[in-house]
């Protein structure tokens, strides 16, 4: 299983297709945004990034929303991490 | 030994970004098994026949010929993004493998560690 | 677990900076190590002494400054791309005759195989890219 990070919504078309079924993906910094529309993966987001763009309580209920401490534990449960930018 | 995939997604010259991915490659090979995925943009860091002295950077894409005496036997991109992009591998400057999103998949399972730039 | 966490963003320009930052953070808070957090591209400018930030924002050059301290991390900007942008240890401006150097404390600069190995000696390798 391989985490894969978002921080920008452009980002998305760079690695849509390279997300694999068993993939997660954590959404972070503008990444966020993405938070607002349905996603065909595991999607987490991180809190603090929601919060600071208003966007706690718009997020799609699919989106889990998560800590840093959060993120270091997917972290360790993925195989590698591969960071889209 | 750890071997680390190189994805290398940014457009050449627009800033030193790629010039410096590809030493981080070059160093990577240096040390173990490595290998290199050209998305989107990273796949104009292969077009042939960049000449850069009237521009006044470096033509440091000569590089890339050197990657196979480096070691660094497999060197990939995403055919999608090639066709969207309106070349085929006739217009970059060394030979490469054209992957689908399956086989981009497979590589990133394949590598112990990935590196984006 | 062992980390290595890249940084390809300047303080401020992205919040790359900021977001490795509150990670590494987090990575120990968890218990585990950190090999090396390795400076590239723009990210070497969070390695400058110069930076004077607004008493009401965040001062995250500070702040990594500060945690590499307090922690024993490896704090490493890799060293073409420091004096591409003008960041100097001591050896450096003196080879170069820049005459001031401007590497916070905390900082080393030195080359891309400190990457290479950062990146092979952990379990778990994240890139805070631009």
């Amino acid at each position: 299983m391989v985490l894969h990070t978002i921080n920008k919504v452009a980002a998305l078309d760079k690695c849509r297709g390279l997300i694999g079924p068993d993939d997660l993906v954590v959404l972070i910094e503008d990444g966020v945004y993405l938070a607002l529309s349905e996603l065909p993966f595991r999607t987490y987001a991180l809190e603090d990034d929601l919060l600071a763009r208003g966007l706690q309580h718009r997020r799609l209920e699919s989106v889990i929303s998560i800590g840093y401490q959060e993120f270091v534990e997917l972290s360790v449960k993925a195989e590698k991490i591969c960071s889209w930018f | 030994m750890s071997s680390i995939l190189f994805i290398l997604s940014g457009a050449p010259h627009g800033s030193i970004n790629a010039q410096e991915s590809l030493d981080a490659l070059l160093m990577g090979s240096a040390f173990t098994q490595c290998s290199a995925l050209f998305l989107g943009q990273g796949i104009l860091q292969l077009v042939s026949h960049q000449e850069t002295d009237d521009l006044g950077v470096k033509n440091f894409a000569l590089g890339f010929k050197a990657l196979d005496e480096y070691g660094v036997k497999r060197i990939t991109c995403s055919v999608g993004d090639l066709q969207q992009l309106g070349l085929s591998t006739d217009d970059l400057m060394i030979g490469i493998e054209t992957l689908d999103d399956m086989a981009m998949r497979q590589i990133i399972k394949d590598h112990d560690k990935v590196l984006n730039f | 677990m062992k980390f290595s966490i890249i940084v390809h963003g300047a303080p401020y320009s992205s919040q790359a900076c900021l977001s490795a930052l509150n990670y590494a953070q987090a990575v120990l808070v968890a218990g585990h190590d950190i090999v090396r957090v390795f400076f590239y591209h723009d990210g070497v400018h969070t390695a400058s002494n110069l930076i004077a930030a607004p008493q009401d924002e965040t001062d995250v050059a500070r702040r990594w400054q500060q945690f590499g301290l307090d922690n024993n991390v490896e704090l490493i900007a890799c060293i073409a791309s420091c004096l591409r942008r003008g960041i100097l240890d001591e050896t450096e401006a003196e080879r170069y005759e820049k005459g001031t150097a401007n590497l916070a404390p905390g900082f080393t600069i030195s080359g891309l195989g400190q990457l290479i190995d950062a990146s092979m000696t952990a379990d778990r390798v994240v890139t805070f890219g631009v």
